[in-house]
């Protein structure tokens, strides 16, 4: 069966946070924001520190709930799943990369990976299979056995990319993913990043500052006054 | 496979290639829940074996498993069950030294009363009369030897009350004995059962002194009450001794689950303390699709293991520790701790399994349920929490 070539589609979503711990006056962070995402196409939504880029992610991501609106991820809608749905789909569908790769201290980087594979339903043997071709491809077949603090953090991220794209997700949410990497590592984060997406047909939601790495998404969203415009 | 994702998490948790500082805190955990069980453990043992060891010394020295206060009886001896039959006539009378004076219970006893299972209990004194004589003997006990400043040899006076008046009757101190428990020996002293008679002519009280086997005395005590017998049970006899002996081990056993209950408390503390320095590692993992359940069960099992281990490990460091209490009770006596001198030095030391397995169990269901119940705290965390440490 054909796979549906939308992935992501959100619909007037509107999200407020309160003002203070004790309530008050809501911040309206996003409103009415709609925005769709097909498969093999990668979008990037830039804008100033504070405008919500990040809450759009974990609203999209299903990690935070939004106030109203409709968020359809392969034509489901994630705003009605409950918790174990949730995981399930972020373990097989979801990739996630971010700012600072998150990986679990006391494994080692084939674990890492390995782990994701698991936790999405894979063998053990298999999640190894897998997690070995993903590192090679990335490049780390040489630190499977190192730990998190054995890494650069140019390598953690490259392990990151790997957990991200073990288990074939229809979409991975990239937060920052070279905020943290000198000048080199963040372009060859960036190339790997784009040319692994592009060569699984992965779906990318690029949230970054930087102008030129967004350049490099099919569609880059300017967040304003709440909500998204295109750039270009 | 979520069995081997488990696997692999609960040995990392255990330290198994983990960090140093994983390993020592389940080393120091497993440590200190080990030494908490094996002193809940060592405490009971001790206090059981002691209060066995008491009853034991009042049994079989003082009156016997079973009273049985008949003139004459049939054939007892030959029922089973039934270990020794002895004629005893008792009374009470003021003993005299030139140092002092006590209030005793004189038992008299036929020549077979010391038999292998009365002088288990007792340390006799193998001293030699300083002249011979033809004063009647009586056994002291040491204690109360001590207390009247006599020896093996010295005359002592029996202050008999009758209508007559006050008379002393002199004796000399034949033999003196030790059983360990200076409660028992201080009040206690035995003569020839013919003596008794002569002294006390029929005011004495006299009546059959079973020893019984452990275990049989309640069903022996029924079967002489149905053919008709007066009897009684040595706990019926002492009985405020009896109630202490049981009241305390109930007691101690209530403070052991109690601490006991604490020490399961403390192990949910270990679950609390590891999923709140795990906190990053759990967002994650359920940023990457983990179940709560996955989790819950990943520290739960952890814990688990740690507890079960610490359990075993402190029930056998009791045991062991408990199959040599008489050298440790000798080592304290030794440092001249007074209140020792109320309690047995030398006893057989009794494996109370059930007070045993009472604390294990309690231990084991409250770490259950006190762990599952902290580990609720593992849905609180958001899986969005682990971009926070960024």
């Amino acid at each position: 069966m054909m796979k549906s070539t939308e992935v992501l589609t959100l619909e007037a979503v509107s999200k407020s946070f309160p003002a203070t711990l004790r309530g008050g006056e809501p911040i309206q962070i996003l409103e009415g924001v709609s925005l769709s995402l097909n498969r093999s196409t990668s979008i990037a939504i830039t804008g100033r520190s504070g405008s919500g880029k990040s809450t759009l992610l974990q609203i999209s991501a299903g990690l935070l709930s939004a106030d109203s609106g409709s968020i359809r991820f392969e034509g489901k809608e994630i705003t009605k799943l409950d918790d174990e749905h949730l995981s399930r789909l972020r373990s097989r569908s979801m990739g996630f990369i971010f700012q600072s790769s998150l990986l679990l201290d006391d494994f080692t980087a084939l674990e890492n990976v390995q782990i994701s594979a698991m936790i999405a339903g894979s063998s053990e043997k298999e999640a190894s299979r897998k997690s070995l071709a993903m590192l090679e491809l990335v490049g780390m077949q040489d630190r499977l056995g190192h730990t998190s603090d054995q890494l650069s953090g140019g390598e953690r991220q490259r392990v990151a990319i790997a957990r991200a794209l073990v288990n074939e997700p229809s979409l991975i949410f990239a937060d920052e993913p070279t905020g943290s990497l000198d000048e080199r590592n963040a372009a060859l984060v960036e190339d790997l990043l784009f040319s692994l997406v592009a060569e699984r047909e992965v779906a990318l939601m690029l949230i970054t500052h930087n102008l030129a790495f967004a350049s490099r998404c099919n569609t880059v969203y300017q967040l304003h006054n709440r909500n998204v415009e295109v750039r270009s | 496979m979520k069995q081997t994702l488990l696997h692999l998490l609960v040995l990392r948790k255990l330290g198994y290639k983990g960090s140093r500082a994983a390993k020592k805190r389940i080393i120091f955990n497993l440590i200190l829940i080990t030494l908490v069980v094996s002193a809940l453990i060592f405490a009971q043992i001790f206090v059981v074996s002691m209060s066995r060891g008491i009853a034991d010394k009042y049994a079989l020295l003082g009156n016997g498993h079973l009273q049985i206060h008949e003139a004459s009886l049939g054939s007892l001896s030959e029922k089973e069950g039934v270990l020794d039959v002895q004629l005893v006539a008792q009374s009470y009378a003021l003993i005299y030294s030139p140092e002092g004076n006590k209030m005793v219970r004189l038992k008299g006893v036929e020549e077979g009363y010391f038999n292998n299972e009365r002088t288990s209990q007792i340390t006799l004194l193998d001293g030699v009369p300083k002249e011979s004589t033809t004063l009647e003997q009586v056994l002291l006990s040491t204690t109360l030897a001590r207390e009247l400043q006599v020896g093996i040899g010295d005359r002592v006076a029996l202050m008999l009350v009758s209508d007559d008046g006050i008379r002393p009757q002199f004796c000399v101190v034949g033999n003196l004995y030790d059983s360990g428990y200076q409660e028992l020996d201080a009040n206690l002293a035995f003569c020839d059962y013919d003596l008794i008679h002569r002294l006390f002519k029929g005011s004495e009280e006299t009546y059959y002194e079973l020893l019984v086997a452990q275990g049989s005395i309640e069903s022996l005590k029924q079967d002489f009450k149905a053919e008709g017998y007066a009897v009684t049970s040595w706990d019926e006899e002492n009985f405020t001794v009896a109630t202490n002996l049981n009241t305390s081990r109930q007691a101690v056993l209530g403070v052991m689950v109690a601490v006991a209950m604490l020490c399961g408390y403390f192990i949910s503390e270990l679950s609390r303390e590891l999923v709140e320095d795990d906190k990053h590692q759990i967002a994650m993992l359920t940023l990457l699709g983990a179940r709560h359940s996955l989790i819950r069960n990943v520290y739960f099992n952890t814990v688990m293991i740690v507890t079960i281990l610490s359990i075993l490990g402190g029930t056998l460091l009791g045991v062991l520790l408990s199959s040599n209490l008489s050298p440790l009770l000798s080592a304290v006596a030794d440092r001249s701790i007074p209140s020792l001198s109320y309690y047995l030095l030398e006893f057989t030391v009794v494996y109370p399994l059930g007070d045993i397995l009472t604390i294990v169990l309690v231990l084991l269901l409250v770490s259950v349920f006190s762990v599952q119940f902290s580990l609720r705290r593992v849905k609180r965390i958001e899986p969005l929490s682990c971009t926070h440490f960024d």
